[in-house]
C-alpha cells in the first residue's frame, strides 16, 4: 500500500494493473509449463501411463453384489405352516399356477433384474419374524439366490429350502400314499 | 463501474477467495498426480474426450491444477492463475453437467478416484463448481494488484521508478 502513495505522490498512476494480453501469455505459459513436467515425471515413473490410450477403458462396472448370508432348511411341511413364517415361492409365474404350497407368497427371482424394491419393502414390513422361500430346486436354485438378495437388502432371518419346490412336492407325494 | 473496480477492499476478500482457492485445487491434485491411472479413468468415465486425448489430460491437468494452485497462494501472477482456475472450472462445470444431463451414475473425480456409491456427482456438485468458478472470476476482475509477490513486485517497481537515477547506477 506504501508504493501506491508513492506513485501517487509522483503523479503516476497508483496501480500497475497486468494487461489482459500478459494475463492470458502467462495462463498460456504456465500450461505449458505444467505439461513439460507432467510429461517429464511421467517418463521416469516405473507404472508411466501412455500418452495415448489405445484400449477403451472398462467404465461399466458391474453393480455391487447385494447377496447376504441364507441358511437352508430341509424340506418340512411343519416348517412351512408355522404362523409366523413367510413363504416365498421364487419360481416362475408358470411353475407357481402349477403348484405351491397353499400360503406361500409369489416372488419370481430373476437372475438379470433384481426384485423390485416396493416388493422388497412389502415383505419387510409385512410383520413375519422369518422368512423361508423355496425355488426351483436346480443349481443354482432360484430359491437360494432370492433368499441371499433379499438377505443382503436387509430381511433378517431368511432361509430357503433344500431342494426347493421338488423336494417338498416329493414330501407331499410320500404323505399322499402313506 | 470504475469506483467499483478501484475498491481498496477488493485485495483483501480476494485475498480470502485465494486462500480457499488455493487449499480446494491443491488437495484436488494430490491424488491426480500420486494416481494419473485412475484420474485418467475418471476422465474416460465421463465419455466426452476422445480416447486419444485422456490421458494426456490426465497427466496434464493436476499439474496445472498445482501450478494455479501455488501461485495463487503466494500471489504470483495470481490473476493467471485465477484465469486458469475459471477456465478448468467452466470444462468441469459444463462437463458435470452433460454426466447429469446424461444420466451417468459416476464419482466426479474432483478429489479422490472413488466410485458412485461413495461420492456421486449432483446438482449440488455443479452448484459447487459454479461457486468456485464465480470465485475464480471475482480474483480475476477484482483482483487488480493482489496481495503477495505480485504486490510486492508492483511496490518495488513503483518505487525504483520513483527514485531519480534508477537503474544508471552501476553505470555511473
Amino acid at each position: 500500500m506504501r508504493a501506491v502513495s508513492d506513485r501517487e505522490q509522483l503523479g503516476q498512476p497508483a496501480r500497475a494493473v497486468q494487461s489482459w494480453r500478459s494475463v492470458a501469455r502467462d495462463a498460456a505459459l504456465v500450461v505449458v509449463g505444467s505439461a513439460v513436467v507432467a510429461m517429464s515425471l511421467n517418463a521416469l515413473r516405473r507404472d508411466r501411463l501412455p500418452w495415448i490410450q489405445r484400449a477403451e477403458y472398462q467404465i461399466l462396472v458391474p453393480c455391487p453384489e447385494t447377496a447376504g448370508q441364507a441358511g437352508e432348511v430341509p424340506a418340512d411341511r411343519a416348517l412351512l405352516e408355522a404362523p409366523h413364517m413367510l413363504v416365498l415361492d421364487a419360481r416362475s409365474t408358470r411353475d407357481y399356477r402349477a403348484w405351491h404350497v397353499e400360503r406361500a407368497l409369489h416372488v419370481a427371482f430373476d437372475y438379470l433384474e433384481p426384485t423390485p424394491s416396493d416388493m422388497v419393502r412389502r415383505l419387510a414390513s409385512s410383520g413375519a419374524k422369518e422368512v423361508v422361500v423355496y425355488g426351483d430346486g436346480l443349481d443354482p436354485d432360484s430359491g437360494e439366490q432370492l433368499a441371499r438378495e433379499l438377505s443382503g437388502k436387509g430381511l433378517r432371518n431368511v432361509r430357503f429350502v433344500r431342494g426347493g419346490a421338488p423336494a417338498l412336492i416329493a414330501l407331499e407325494h410320500q404323505g399322499a400314499t402313506r | 463501474m470504475k469506483a467499483v473496480l478501484d475498491w481498496s477492499g477488493h485485495a483483501f476478500v480476494a485475498l480470502g477467495a485465494r486462500g480457499y482457492l488455493a487449499l480446494v485445487f491443491l488437495v484436488a491434485c494430490y491424488h491426480k498426480i500420486l494416481a494419473p491411472h485412475d484420474f485418467a479413468l475418471d476422465i474416460a468415465t465421463y465419455q466426452i474426450l476422445p480416447l486419444g486425448l485422456v490421458n494426456l489430460l490426465a497427466l496434464i491437468l493436476p499439474w496445472v491444477e498445482l501450478a494455479a494452485g501455488l501461485m495463487l497462494l503466494v500471489g504470483f501472477r495470481a490473476r493467471s492463475a485465477a484465469l486458469l482456475i475459471s477456465a478448468m472450472m467452466v470444462v468441469f462445470t459444463v462437463a458435470i453437467g452433460i454426466a447429469l444431463a446424461k444420466g451417468l451414475d459416476m464419482s466426479c473425480g474432483c478429489f479422490a478416484s472413488q466410485g458412485a456409491v461413495e461420492d456421486p456427482i449432483s446438482w449440488r456438485t455443479l452448484l459447487r463448481d459454479i461457486g468456485w468458478l464465480l470465485l475464480g472470476l471475482y480474483v480475476l476482475y477484482f483482483d487488480r494488484v493482489p496481495l503477495g509477490v505480485d504486490g510486492w513486485l508492483a511496490r518495488r517497481s513503483a518505487v525504483a521508478t520513483a527514485q531519480p537515477g534508477a537503474g544508471t547506477k552501476g553505470a555511473s
